[in-house]
C-alpha cells in the first residue's frame, strides 16, 4: 500500500487495470485448464500433454473411489473392473457430486441394461428413498412409493426404506 | 488449546475406533468440509477433544488459489469449525480446486507466476479477516507445472507466506512425489523453505502409475519419505507430523507400524 500511496492517482488506476486484466487472464487459464481436465476440452497452449493426461487419469481414480463411498453395492457389482466402469462413463463428464455422478451412472447402466444386480438393488432403494431429477440434488420423497430397477422393487414409507424383491439374476 | 505436537493421524470415520484406543495421541485433523458447522462432531471425534487431543481443521474446497474471490460461506463454515473444536489453527491448500463453474474434484496446481501469488494473498487475506486463529498453508502434490512459471517452488512459497504472515503445513510426501516427477532433488526445496514457519507436517503414503509417482494416500508410506522425514527433522524438526490415510485402510497393526516409524524417524514419542 506504501507504494501505491506514493504515486499519481492516474498511475495508481493504471496499475489497478493491469492488476485485473492479469486477474481476469488467470481466471480465463484456470478455467480453461479444468475444463480440459473434466470436461474433455483441448489441453491449453503451453502444457505438456503426457502430464496432463495422467493429471486426468487420476483424478478419475479419485472420483471412482469417492462415488464406491457413496454407492457402494454399484461399485461392489463390478468388483476390480469398477474403476475402469466408471471412468469409462465420467470421461469428459464434470462431477455434480459423487452420489448424482453414481446415480447418473447407475441409470445410463439401467438404460443399457448392463447394469448388475447389486447395483440395480442400491438404484431401486434410491430411487424409493428420493425424488432426483438429474439435474438437481436429489431429496427426500415424503410420499410412500416404489423404486424399480432390474426387476428389484424397494418401497419407502415414512423415510424407512426396504427391498421388497431382489433383481432378477441370470440362472 | 495448545497447537499440534508430536505424532498425530488424519481423522476419519473409517478409523475412528482405531485412533480412538491410540494412547499417546496428542493431535489429530479433521477435514473441515465433513464437519457441520452448528454441529455436533461426529461422536469419535467429540470424544478426542473431551481427552484434550487437539483437532485442525483442514480445509479441501476453499480454493485459495482460484482467480476469483474466495466463497465468504465457505471461509465461515471453516472459521465455524475451528471455533467448534477449539482449534489453534485450521490449514488449508496453496491450489485452486474450482474454475469457470466446473468443479475439478481435487487440488489443482497454481503457475507460479507474479499473478497467482497476488489472487492466493488476496484470498488468504480474505479467509484470514474472518478465521478467529491462525492459517497454515500447505504447498500441493503437482503431476504437471504451468508453461509459464516466472518463480522457482521456493520464492513461490516463501514470497506467499511472507505476504500473508501464514505457518506453513509442509507436506514432506509432496516434496517427495514433485521432485521424483520433475527429477529434481527434494533436498534443494528442504534447504531454501523456511523450516522456521512449519505449524506441522503431512505424512502420506503414494504409488506408481503409469510413470508418474501418484500422492494417492491409500497405499503405504514409502521409505524414501520417511528418509526425508530425517533429513527434515535434521535440518529443524517440526512441532508435529500428521500421517493422512484416506481409503483402503490397511489392519490396525500396519497404521500403527506406520505411526511408530514417524515417532522414530521424527525422535518423537511414539502414540500407539
Amino acid at each position: 500500500m506504501d507504494d501505491l500511496a506514493a504515486r499519481q492517482p492516474e498511475q495508481v488506476d493504471d496499475l489497478a487495470a493491469r492488476q485485473a486484466e492479469r486477474v481476469d487472464d488467470l481466471a480465463a487459464r484456470q478455467a480453461e485448464l479444468v475444463a480440459a481436465l473434466v470436461a474433455g476440452g483441448p489441453v491449453p497452449p503451453g502444457f505438456a500433454p503426457a502430464p496432463l493426461a495422467a493429471a486426468r487419469t487420476a483424478l478419475l481414480r479419485k472420483r471412482a473411489g469417492e462415488v464406491a463411498r457413496h454407492w457402494p453395492l454399484l461399485a461392489a457389482s463390478f468388483g476390480s473392473d469398477w474403476t475402469a466402469t466408471f471412468a469409462g462413463w465420467a470421461a469428459g463428464r464434470p462431477t455434480q457430486g459423487s452420489l448424482r455422478d453414481g446415480w447418473d451412472l447407475a441409470r445410463a447402466l439401467r438404460e443399457r441394461g448392463t447394469l448388475p444386480p447389486l447395483g440395480a438393488e442400491e438404484l431401486a432403494l434410491r430411487e424409493a428413498a428420493a425424488r432426483y431429477d438429474g439435474r438437481r440434488a436429489p431429496r427426500p420423497r415424503r410420499l410412500p412409493s416404489l423404486g424399480r430397477a432390474g426387476g428389484a422393487v424397494a418401497v419407502q414409507v415414512a423415510g424407512r426404506v426396504r427391498l421388497l424383491r431382489p433383481a432378477s439374476r441370470a440362472a | 488449546m495448545t497447537g499440534p505436537t508430536g505424532v498425530g493421524i488424519g481423522w476419519r470415520p473409517e478409523i475412528a475406533g482405531f485412533v480412538a484406543e491410540l494412547p499417546g495421541l496428542r493431535f489429530v485433523e479433521v477435514v473441515a468440509e465433513s464437519v457441520a458447522a452448528s454441529g455436533p462432531l461426529p461422536p469419535g471425534l467429540a470424544d478426542l477433544r473431551g481427552r484434550g487431543v487437539t483437532v485442525v481443521p483442514h480445509g479441501v474446497r476453499l480454493s485459495l488459489g482460484g482467480a476469483e474471490p474466495v466463497d465468504p460461506a465457505r471461509v465461515a463454515h471453516l472459521a465455524a469449525v475451528a471455533e467448534l473444536v477449539a482449534a489453534p489453527l485450521v490449514s488449508e491448500h496453496i491450489a485452486f480446486v474450482r474454475a469457470g463453474g466446473l468443479e475439478a474434484g481435487h487440488l489443482l496446481p497454481l503457475p507460479r507466476s507474479r499473478a497467482a501469488v497476488d489472487a492466493v494473498c488476496a484470498n488468504v487475506a480474505r479467509a484470514q479477516a474472518e478465521i478467529p486463529v491462525p492459517i497454515a498453508l500447505e504447498p500441493i502434490a503437482a503431476l504437471f507445472d504451468w508453461p509459464d512459471d516466472e518463480l522457482d517452488e521456493a520464492a513461490f512459497l516463501t514470497e506467499i507466506l511472507d505476504r500473508t504472515g501464514a505457518l506453513l503445513l509442509l507436506d514432506i510426501a509432496n516434496v517427495y512425489a514433485n521432485a521424483r516427477n520433475r527429477g529434481a532433488d527434494p533436498l534443494d526445496l528442504l534447504d531454501r523453505l523456511p523450516l522456521e514457519r512449519v505449524g506441522y507436517v503431512h505424512v502420506a503414503g503414494g504409488a506408481e502409475h503409469g510413470g508418474f509417482y501418484h500422492d494417492t494416500h491409500t497405499d503405504p508410506v514409502p521409505p524414501a519419505v520417511l528418509e526425508l522425514v530425517g533429513e527434515l527433522c535434521a535440518r529443524r524438526r517440526p512441532p508435529a507430523l500428521l500421517l493422512e490415510r484416506d481409503g483402503a485402510y490397511p489392519p490396525a497393526s500396519v497404521l500403527r507400524a506406520e505411526l511408530d516409524a514417524l515417532a522414530a524417524a521424527s525422535g518423537f514419542p511414539v502414540v500407539t
